[in-house]
């Protein structure tokens, strides 16, 4: 008798086992179990409301202004019969309380045994937000110089569709803003003073940036158009240029094609075609790229012809890129055709030039760079420091300006300071509750 | 000693019966618990998905505009961010609400939104998105089973008061409440019974007008006899950022017309069958077409944009072997309606329309598996969604193809 008591004792117990964990497991409401997402419900019944700024406009007028009754229609119609719902705005402000209710509408008292809730801030369509860009260069003093080569009295080649001037006032438009100082170079004049360091308006011309409008040619100032600068059809101009660029730590842009491909002025060489029948410019050839990277190096002059450029055909922006292109909102395409790329051996071995990629605009293809940042290093005391850079894009005709305007960003990384959007009466907050009618 | 031996085999036989009771409790405890947490799992994954489709454009990204197969599916709009649907993805999904035809002179069957007589919409199935490779894609094959209906939030319905002079009545509703002050905007089409040579003419009339409290309102046209016309009234109702479309139309003859089918998306061009070929029919007959393009602009207005005549524009269409059909080529990739009117003679003409972008006529889209009565749980979840500025809600179904080893 006494083994059956005990073992109605055990039952007892594993009864009350199982009532008290019966009590602990709470199983979720069949609601709970399968629900509908009412947070993204919630919050693109928001955005469709918001689809054409109604909603925008709506939240920031009169409370007594027919346009809530309109949203109210609109918000009952779009959602199911059986949900329950509450908009309330706010409004957004400064100081000890954030958010200020203003307005808010509901089709129930309550909201049911659980809800859930999603939120969009809106802006006021009266306020404009401005973007302040920072000065490239501005945190180390002084600021950097942009000159635009706009010079009159050259030709631009490869540059098919457009003028150089034309793409030098949408650079300007584009690139002004982040400079210091912004200078168009009217013509090959200018060019010759501030190769001689001369400024023009009073800029520094130390650290400047420099971008050739005109294609696969370079303006040449009369004062060039010379011994020794005309040895080799003019690849020792590009010599020049290489040391300028080394010397006044500048960087210099080719926006299209080979780069130094011809030299170009109007008036010294009138009677002298390219080649292809265009007057007033001369073609150097690839000797003209060999010549100015070995200035940017500081070693001997030397001519030499060797075409180094490659076709890597369809290429495509680097992901560093389309980043600053989102940042910038600059948007080129994101394929681009490139039959002048440069070769790597033109960075390795590094004692080639001494030069380093510092911004891939484009990711390479095999041995081929289609478009990057070059800096040119050297050693100073001991410490390696950057002295001149070149900026090639080696794309197919016609050029799209926007590329060398993002290359050049995304290299120096100049930030842009955003209006604040909580400024006092610009932006409201509209909250929408969902809940389901019924019970669990 | 068999006192003692009663009580050992009775305290073993009530304690074994209370341990399988107690088990069995139990197990059914832990089974209600797992059940409850694979179909919270089914939910969430549910959620996901249906995100997955709406916030991500596919690859690549305009696949919908394209004859290619996506090697990534998703259904939103690569130009937008958000719940915003691209018009031509979802025109290339696979209707599977409809029944599919055959047209003999492409050798293609077609994939068929019709919603009612002369709103066609038709898809080669060499052209379409089906359902194993969206499930394939979204690497759901085998695992879980799904039926996405693609649906107009907004309501636009029109009916005839009267013929002579034409009234029509708009009403305009939500899912869950008529739209009371609504704008409406509205073009009312009109085949010429004569003019336009050899082809039919047709006239476009514009107006506006703005609902009553019930969601409704009366277009009355004073010099136009509905009866002796064939017309259609496209209507696009609009009110704090909610957008729908309604059509309705009058024809005086269907014996013969004209079956717009999607010709290629690559070359933008549609076929222009004629009915005998697709539906058959008791009157088959030859019949002149002239087509038209309207484009739905940002202030609900619709815009003609013209077809040139060298891509089809107008021509002539007959039935059976040896007619060939003919092409037109759609100018543009923005949303819009091509409308075509017929004519086999002064008095017996139609139109019929098709959209292009799924969004221009608020066409629903049914994309998916049948669904499954069998199935143990089957979760939904809802998105609103706007195509090309219409809203729509999109809703997915989801269910387990592997089933639960439940017991008892």
């Amino acid at each position: 008798m006494m083994r059956t008591i005990e073992i109605l004792l055990v039952i007892i117990i594993i009864t009350g086992a199982f009532i008290i964990a019966s009590l602990f497991a709470v199983l979720p409401s069949p609601r709970q179990v399968s629900p509908l997402n009412l947070r993204r419900l919630a919050l693109t019944t928001l955005q469709t409301l918001d689809g054409d700024y109604d909603l925008s406009a709506t939240v920031f007028k009169a409370n007594d202004d027919s346009a809530w009754a309109q949203l109210q229609i609109a918000l009952s119609a779009c959602l199911p019969p059986n949900m329950i719902y509450n908009l309330t705005v706010y409004e957004v402000q400064g100081g000890a309380q954030l958010y200020t209710p203003i307005k808010s509408f509901s089709n129930a008292e309550s909201l049911g045994v659980s809800s859930d809730a999603a939120s969009s801030l809106v802006a006021s369509s009266n306020v404009t937000f401005s973007v302040t860009p920072e000065k490239i260069g501005g945190s180390q003093g002084g600021g950097v110089t942009l000159y635009i080569l706009n010079c009159s009295d050259s030709y631009g080649w490869w540059i098919t569709g457009y003028t150089a001037q034309s793409l030098a006032q949408d650079l300007y438009n584009l690139l002004s803003p982040y400079f210091t100082k912004t200078i168009m170079v009217q013509n090959t004049a200018q060019l010759g003073q501030i190769l001689g360091n001369t400024s023009l308006q009073g800029e520094t011309v130390q650290n400047a940036v420099i971008i050739n409008t005109f294609g696969e040619a370079v303006p040449i100032p009369t004062a060039y158009c010379k011994s020794p600068y005309s040895a080799n059809s003019y690849a020792n101009y590009s010599y020049a240029l290489g040391q300028k660029v080394l010397l006044y730590n500048w960087t210099w842009t080719s926006i299209v094609g080979y780069p130094f491909y011809y030299v170009s002025n109007t008036g010294n060489f009138s009677s002298i075609q390219n080649g292809w029948g265009i007057y007033g410019m001369n073609q150097i050839g690839p000797g003209g790229l060999n010549a100015f990277l070995r200035g940017l190096d500081n070693q001997s002059y030397s001519y030499d012809p060797t075409d180094i450029k490659g076709s890597p055909g369809v290429v495509y922006l680097s992901n560093q890129v389309i980043d600053s292109s989102n940042y910038y909102g600059i948007y080129p395409s994101q394929s681009q055709t490139s039959t002048r790329a440069l070769p790597t051996s033109i960075i390795s071995p590094y004692s080639t030039y001494h030069l380093k990629v510092t911004t891939y605009v484009f990711n390479p293809v095999d041995n081929w760079i289609p478009g990057a940042v070059y800096r040119h290093f050297v050693t100073v005391n001991g410490t390696s420091q950057n002295q001149g850079s070149f900026y090639a894009l080696g794309l197919t005709r016609t050029p799209d300006i926007r590329l060398t305007a993002l290359g050049l960003l995304t290299d120096f990384k100049p930030r842009l300071y955003r209006s604040e959007y909580t400024v006092n009466g610009t932006s409201r907050l509209v909250v929408l509750q969902l809940g389901q009618a019924g019970g669990v | 000693m068999t006192a003692s031996t009663i009580d050992h085999l009775v305290s073993v036989t009530v304690f074994l019966a209370a341990i399988l009771l107690f088990i069995s409790l139990f197990n059914q405890t832990i089974q209600t618990a797992i059940l409850y947490q694979q179909h919270r799992h089914l939910a969430t994954v549910c959620s996901d998905l249906l995100d997955n489709m709406m916030l991500n454009p596919g690859y690549p990204l305009n696949w919908g505009k394209t004859n290619s197969t996506p090697t990534s599916f998703g259904l939103q709009d690569p130009e937008f961010t958000q719940y915003r649907l691209s018009p031509f993805s979802l025109m290339r999904l696979n209707y599977s609400s409809g029944t599919p035809v055959y047209y003999s002179k492409t050798g293609q069957y077609y994939s068929n939104i019709t919603i009612g007589f002369g709103k066609f919409l038709l898809v080669p199935f060499n052209e379409i998105i089906n359902y194993s490779t969206a499930a394939e894609l979204l690497g759901i094959n085998e695992t879980y089973g799904f039926s996405l209906t693609v649906t107009p939030i907004v309501t636009v319905s029109i009916s005839e008061i009267e013929s002579s002079p034409l009234k029509l009545e708009v009403s305009v509703k939500g899912t869950g409440f008529p739209l009371a002050n609504a704008n409406v905007s509205y073009c009312l089409i009109t085949v010429k019974a004569s003019g336009g040579g050899p082809y039919p003419s047709y006239t476009t009339d514009y107006g506006e007008s703005l609902t009553d409290g019930g969601g409704s309102t009366v277009l009355t046209f004073p010099s136009f006899d509905g009866n002796s016309e064939s017309y259609v009234l496209i209507v696009y109702a609009h009110i704090s950022g909610l957008v729908g479309v309604g059509y309705h139309e009058h024809v005086r003859y269907d014996g013969s017309y004209v079956v717009p089918l999607i010709g290629d998306f690559d070359s933008k061009t549609v076929v222009i069958a004629h009915s005998w070929d697709v539906h058959q029919g008791d009157d088959p007959a030859e019949i002149s077409y002239n087509a038209t393009f309207l484009l739905l602009s940002e202030d609900f207005t619709l815009r003609e944009v013209p077809l040139e005549n060298s891509t089809g524009k107008v021509g002539k269409i007959n039935y059976g072997n040896g007619q060939p059909f003919n092409n037109i080529t759609i100018p543009t990739y923005n949303p819009g309606i091509v409308i075509i009117t017929y004519r086999k003679s002064a008095q017996e003409n139609g139109v019929v329309l098709m959209p292009w972008g799924i969004s221009s006529m608020a066409f629903p889209v049914t994309f998916g598996s049948t669904y499954p009565f069998d199935k143990e749980w089957v979760v939904t979840d809802i998105r609103q969604v706007l195509v090309n500025s219409i809203a729509y809600q999109a809703r997915l179904s989801l269910w387990s193809l592997k089933g639960y080893g439940v017991i008892g």
